[in-house]
């Protein structure tokens, strides 16, 4: 099944040069696992090396937050949505 | 350039940048997390295919292939002190790495706010450097480290001096950072004076003549310029006291911060300063201080300034 994935424009390098593409899975995991693997360049501005997601990144599916969610073998219907965001800071 | 915790490349001049696929990134068995990149500095002239980063969380990596592959030197994140590390507001960050230029294997690195660290076996070992500035007691078990440096640079001429914006004061040692003691005279704050403080700021700068620049601020409690006045204070070579150089903006009040990294020094002569604001201006002296102007534009909040020498021409 076709999940729209949006992700922000300052990671689109990351992603060929898209900010919004088509992942093909039958679960939300399935789906997160086949984003890095297509683009491999992502993982490490949304998780850190202890795998938990970095505090400034938001991805939400359908409009809830994967981080609330308590499994991630969620299937994955027709018009289903992942969006990334991120808060750009510095210092 | 350093996005986050990647880092990016570009081979031409800026126009295209590209992420490298095997940054900076520790094992995962550490249980460190690579938050931020802070620091890219080449490594010794003798060895042009090694670059060094710090990061936060505080760790330094080498590269030994101009970039493409990254590896942590763990001896720093091993060493015994390290349960020890706090953060300070900008986060528990490597951002100062210096390169001895006769020796590449002697190094020393700042980490906010843990202190100085210096190696003499190009990273297999690290010692704490830190007597003599000044630290507020916590109460940890390692008393040699907890120690907020802000930015430090190392003398042109004399590679065991070095001289440090602190919080707590500006500092100068002239044994490798085996000792510090305070180089105030002429600055804003006084470290006796509760209400006043150490003289504050963030960036320390250092021309090929041996000539220091910094930004004093207001304070650790309110870090903008002292009564809106956007000073550069110089202390020059041979003299042991700092002047104001330049009210750069002498008819508005500008009430804001200089960070580390945004203050810069070129390689020119007579030679140039460059400094960015937290409000996004950019200004600079091409005459060592002296005479100053706002360069064209409004930027964001500016985190890093470098100049570079291209053709007959330069850029900031």
């Amino acid at each position: 099944m076709p999940l729209e994935v949006r992700i922000p424009p300052m990671l689109r390098d990351c992603a060929s040069g898209q900010t919004r593409f088509s992942i093909t899975a039958n679960t939300l995991e399935e789906a997160l696992r086949r984003l890095f693997e297509t683009y491999p360049l992502l993982r490490v501005h949304l998780y850190d090396e202890t795998q938990r997601l970095r505090q400034h990144v938001l991805i939400f599916f359908n409009g809830e937050s994967v981080a609330w969610l308590d499994r991630l073998d969620i299937p994955v219907r027709t018009g289903d949505q992942l969006t990334i965001l991120q808060a750009v800071s510095g210092g | 350039m350093a996005y986050g915790p990647s880092i990016r490349v570009s081979d031409d001049g800026g126009q295209n940048w590209t992420q490298i696929a095997e940054g900076p990134r520790y094992p995962e068995e550490s249980g460190f997390a690579l938050n931020r990149v802070w620091q890219i500095v080449p490594g010794h002239p003798s060895e042009r295919d090694i670059l060094y980063a710090g990061v936060d969380e505080a760790g330094l990596f080498v590269s030994r292939d101009k970039g493409a592959t990254w590896t942590e030197l763990a001896s720093l994140t091993s060493h015994p002190t390290r349960s020890d590390w706090f953060p300070g507001a900008g986060g528990l960050c490597l951002h100062t790495i210096l390169i001895h230029p006769d020796n590449p294997r002697r190094m020393w690195v700042g980490i906010s706010a843990v202190g100085v660290f210096r190696t003499d076996d190009g990273g297999e070992t690290w010692r704490t450097c830190n007597e003599g500035l000044a630290r507020v007691p916590v109460g940890t078990p390692h008393p040699e480290v907890g120690y907020c440096v802000h930015k430090m640079v190392l003398d042109p001429d004399d590679p065991d001096t070095l001289y440090m914006q602190y919080h707590q004061g500006v500092f100068q040692s002239n044994d490798g950072a085996e000792t510090w003691f305070p180089i105030e005279d002429g600055l804003p704050g006084d470290r006796i004076s509760t209400e006043l403080g150490a003289p504050f700021g963030f960036p320390i700068v250092i021309s090929r003549s041996g000539d220091c620049f910094l930004v004093p601020l207001e304070s650790s409690d309110q870090r903008t310029m002292r009564d809106g006045r956007l000073l550069v204070y110089g202390r020059r070579r041979g003299s042991d006291r700092w002047e104001p150089v330049g009210d750069v903006v002498p008819d508005e009040p500008r009430h804001v911060n200089v960070l580390r990294d945004a203050m810069t020094v070129d390689s020119l002569e007579p030679y140039g300063v460059y400094f960015g604001t937290t409000s996004g201006e950019v200004f600079c002296s091409i005459d060592g201080g002296v005479g100053w102007d706002r360069l064209p534009g409004q930027y964001g909040r500016i985190l890093c300034v470098k100049p570079w020498i291209q053709e007959g021409e330069y850029a900031a």
